[in-house]
């Protein structure tokens, strides 16, 4: 515990090293964010409501993506490039310590442009959320099991590479589930809805928990616990073969 | 150590991978039934060329990659199998892989280890002061990584991989990218960190040099195989029987014709002789040589130690 | 001008090296299309089937063709040249007898041609299973033209604001608020047309507005020709522009060093 805390610790310091550079990344991502509200206001300025939701409700799930999304590829930078580390032996350093492979490669590194998420998606829930006691403890419930079914998700394509290819999975994953995430999974009928629920759960990531902040259903909130959980395992259980299979060097010889 | 006092103990360790599917199915025997024992406190050498197995050689013995046949035992411990707690005691360095974290200076690199090695606070601070006089290192660990040069950079590399105090130190060509001075003063660490502490140290390497100044004992492997494994004097002394006479000359001299001696060099000012020291004496041709020529300067030289090596991989595949 | 011909040539062969980057993108463009156009169609659904005028079958295409002039260029085109500056490769590039942005944009326009060649063919594909053709097709023809003036005006302009990193080194986080301006006032995501009025007129007058408004009206059945016009203008002026920027940043190279 004390290891990983002090990796925690190094690479939060890595990251505001250069302090400048810090800021410039955080604010870039703000702008990107506000830019994404701006969208959504002008959307549905023009178009009322659609299937169920509106700008207030959409703004909720923009919320819960960001700082979801932030605090995955923000603290646990390390898990979008999992499939890249595979192909070219950038785990080797890992091995080389005393530690568990999965949990300190999580912690080895923050990504400073996503911090500037965590604290959008805080401020905008803040601000247009309506943070009574219970929505805001819905709110960071559902961003927790947000982001554990995102580590998951992107666990698992990742790891695909330790099996095959040299990480295009892993980048179809993560652009996939990323792209979806930004909109109410409600709009998607038939086949593409059964995928964001499903294979790239999307809806998971961000519709479902904001629709949850608004209405509360206890099913629909075991679900998403359910799915939640359902992934992180999927991802470590991948992790943790791949990982087997990198040791015994078959997916190396590209390197 | 392991029970029979073994730092390493390498039986019939073989290696194959397997890439590719069906029609393009490769299978590539990176290491073949190599065998190797090093006790604590030796300083080896593991030479060979590019692609003779050295790299997977190493990353079995430290447990990166498991054995496809054999028996390995590293401080009594299988190193693929007890990754974790071999880690504990073993520290690697592998040349183009960084254990520092570029940003911070390597004292918080340090405290990171430290706290993964679980060295209480106390200790580590110990620790490092030891390690900033054994390698000459103070005046650097405070300046973030990013500004050390490369050969900086090394010492503070080493001092990280020693901070848990390992028994053994597997370095996977370390010196590679330093300038001569750096390359220089790194081997003497090396040495120094050996006699001082203790320490086994396993080393591969390209470079020549490495074997010459760092190690006492040499394997060189090729294709996969272990084709040498004795002391670097005895590599020196055994394999080529020749000695190289070097002449200084006041003035000309007349050309020399002697058997089992071969002229490499003739000028005004100096000669080079190679003895072929199967068919001639050494001590002769010094006789000859200092009744018929004006020298001014003789020495006498083992043959460079490239030539030796370069003989051992040029022999036939056993 | 050979010199032009080969560096397109080898953009589009180094393109077609790396082919699963292709299809990593073409993946990526397609649900990106997919997202948004369900979304749109969603709206225009609730809004008695249009939406300021485009219907449907309209919106369909009009995003699908500006998603696929966005994303024929790497999107993080700032950055890359960014660091280009920052790194010193541009001052190597010095060394060549040909402009040094000459050479980028052709390179550039092969790259983008190779892109294109997978993308275009995909989004007509979907849009044709999902919607069908567009109501006027002789937009489509137009439409050709533009995608490739779009292209270039945006390179042109994004190598015209990454210039700024010859002088201010953080020039490369620019991309974020370039992308962000192209996806709103650019007309990517949301036609010029439903946006509120003030905001309309100020995107009527920048750039913005060629680099993929433009293409995506036109084929979206709109038969405009004079659009074609606004980004040949638009392509002159942030040529001039990116060119006067090159040139004297390359001076300042020369006299500060790399």
């Amino acid at each position: 515990m004390r290891g990983f805390l002090a990796t925690l610790r190094a690479a939060g310091a890595e990251a505001f090293a250069n302090r400048r550079s810090f800021w410039i990344q955080v604010s870039s991502m703000v702008v990107n964010d506000l830019g994404w509200v701006a969208f959504w206001v002008i959307f549905y300025n023009r178009v009322g409501s659609v299937r169920g939701w509106d700008a207030d409700r959409t703004l909720l799930l923009l919320a819960v993506f960001a700082t979801s999304a932030g605090l995955v590829l923000g603290l646990f930078a390390n898990v979008r490039w999992i499939g890249q580390m595979a192909a070219d032996g950038g785990l080797d350093a890992v091995l080389s310590l005393p530690v568990a492979p999965l949990s300190h490669l999580l912690v080895r590194r923050i990504s400073s442009v996503n911090v500037g998420d965590i604290m959008f998606g805080l401020v905008l829930f803040a601000v247009t959320g309506t943070p009574t006691p219970t929505r805001t403890a819905i709110y960071l419930v559902g961003v927790v099991a947000s982001s554990t079914l995102l580590v998951g998700f992107l666990l698992a394509t990742q790891s695909l590479a330790f099996f095959a290819g040299r990480g295009e999975t892993g980048e179809m994953g993560f652009n996939a589930i990323l792209l979806l995430a930004n909109y109410p999974a409600d709009m998607f009928t038939g086949m593409q809805k059964l995928v964001v629920f499903t294979a790239v759960p999307a809806a998971f990531v961000s519709a479902v928990p904001a629709r949850l902040v608004d209405e509360f259903d206890p099913l629909r909130a075991v679900e998403m616990l359910g799915a939640a959980a359902g992934f992180a395992a999927l991802g470590w259980a991948v992790f943790t073969i791949g990982l087997r299979r990198y040791s015994s060097g078959s997916v190396w010889t590209q390197a | 150590m392991g029970a029979n006092g073994l730092g390493i103990d390498v039986t019939g360790l073989s290696k194959t991978f397997v890439s590719g599917r069906r029609a393009k199915r490769r299978v590539v025997e990176a290491v073949r039934d190599i065998s190797l024992q090093v006790e604590a406190g030796e300083r080896l050498a593991y030479i060979g060329p590019n692609g003779a197995g050295k790299s997977t050689s190493i990353k079995i013995l430290t447990g990166i990659l498991h054995a496809s046949a054999g028996d390995v035992r590293v401080l009594g411990l299988v190193p693929w199998k007890e990754r974790r707690q071999l880690a504990r005691r073993i520290g690697t360095l592998f040349g183009q892989r960084s254990q520092l974290w570029f940003e911070l200076t390597p004292h918080q690199s340090f405290r990171m280890l430290a706290a993964i090695h679980r060295i209480d606070k106390a200790d580590a601070a110990a620790r490092v002061a030891e390690l900033a006089e054994l390698l000459d290192a103070g005046d650097l660990f405070d300046e973030p990584v990013r500004t050390l040069s490369l050969g900086q950079r090394m010492r503070c590399e080493l001092a990280a991989c020693m901070l848990h105090r390992p028994d053994i130190l597997f370095l996977d060509e370390p010196t590679i990218g330093l300038d001569l001075l750096a390359k220089q003063l790194f081997r003497d660490l090396l040495v120094r960190v050996n006699e001082e502490r203790g320490t086994t140290i396993f080393l591969t390497s390209h470079d020549v040099a490495d074997v010459e100044q760092v190690a006492q004992r040499v394997v060189v492997v090729n294709h996969g195989s272990v084709i040498y494994d004795d002391s670097v004097a005895a590599m020196r002394r055994t394999l080529l029987a020749t000695k190289i006479i070097d002449v200084g000359l006041l003035n000309g001299a007349d050309a020399l014709a002697l058997e089992g001696v071969t002229v490499l060099k003739h000028t005004a000012n100096g000669a080079k002789l190679v003895v072929d020291t199967t068919a001639q004496s050494v001590r002769h041709v010094l006789d000859v040589v200092l009744e018929v020529w004006p020298v001014s300067d003789i020495s006498v030289v083992d043959p460079p130690l490239e030539d030796v090596i370069a003989e051992i991989y040029g022999a036939p595949r056993a | 001008m050979s010199w032009f011909a080969t560096a397109v040539r080898t953009g589009a062969r180094q393109m077609y090296a790396s082919w699963p980057a292709l299809v990593v993108s073409a993946f990526f463009y397609l649900v990106v299309v997919t997202a948004v156009t369900t979304l749109w169609r969603a709206g225009a659904a609730a809004n008695d089937g249009h939406v300021a005028g485009y219907t449907a079958t309209m919106l369909t295409w009009y995003l699908a063709t500006s998603e696929a002039s966005i994303l024929g260029l790497s999107f993080r085109m700032i950055e890359e040249v960014g660091d280009d500056i920052a790194s010193g490769s541009v001052a190597t590039e010095l060394l060549r007898p040909v402009s040094v942005l000459g050479i980028r944009i052709a390179t550039e326009i092969g790259r983008a041609v190779a892109r294109l060649s997978v993308l275009v063919p995909a989004g007509a594909a979907l849009c044709l299973v999902t919607v069908g053709p567009p109501p006027h097709p002789a937009g489509l023809l137009l439409a050709v033209p533009a995608v490739l003036l779009a292209l270039t005006t945006n390179m042109l302009l994004q190598h015209a604001v990454a210039g700024m990193s010859f002088w201010i080194r953080d020039a490369r986080s620019g991309w974020f608020l370039y992308q962000k301006l192209v996806f709103i006032l650019g007309g990517m995501l949301v036609p010029l047309e439903v946006l509120p009025a003030a905001l309309r007129h100020v995107a009527e007058v920048l750039p913005f507005a060629a680099v993929a408004y433009v293409p995506a009206r036109l084929a979206s059945g709109h038969v405009e020709p004079e659009l074609l016009a606004v980004q040949l203008g638009w392509s002159v002026v942030t040529g001039v522009v990116a060119s006067l920027v090159f040139a004297a940043g390359e001076r300042r190279l020369q006299v500060v060093g790399g």
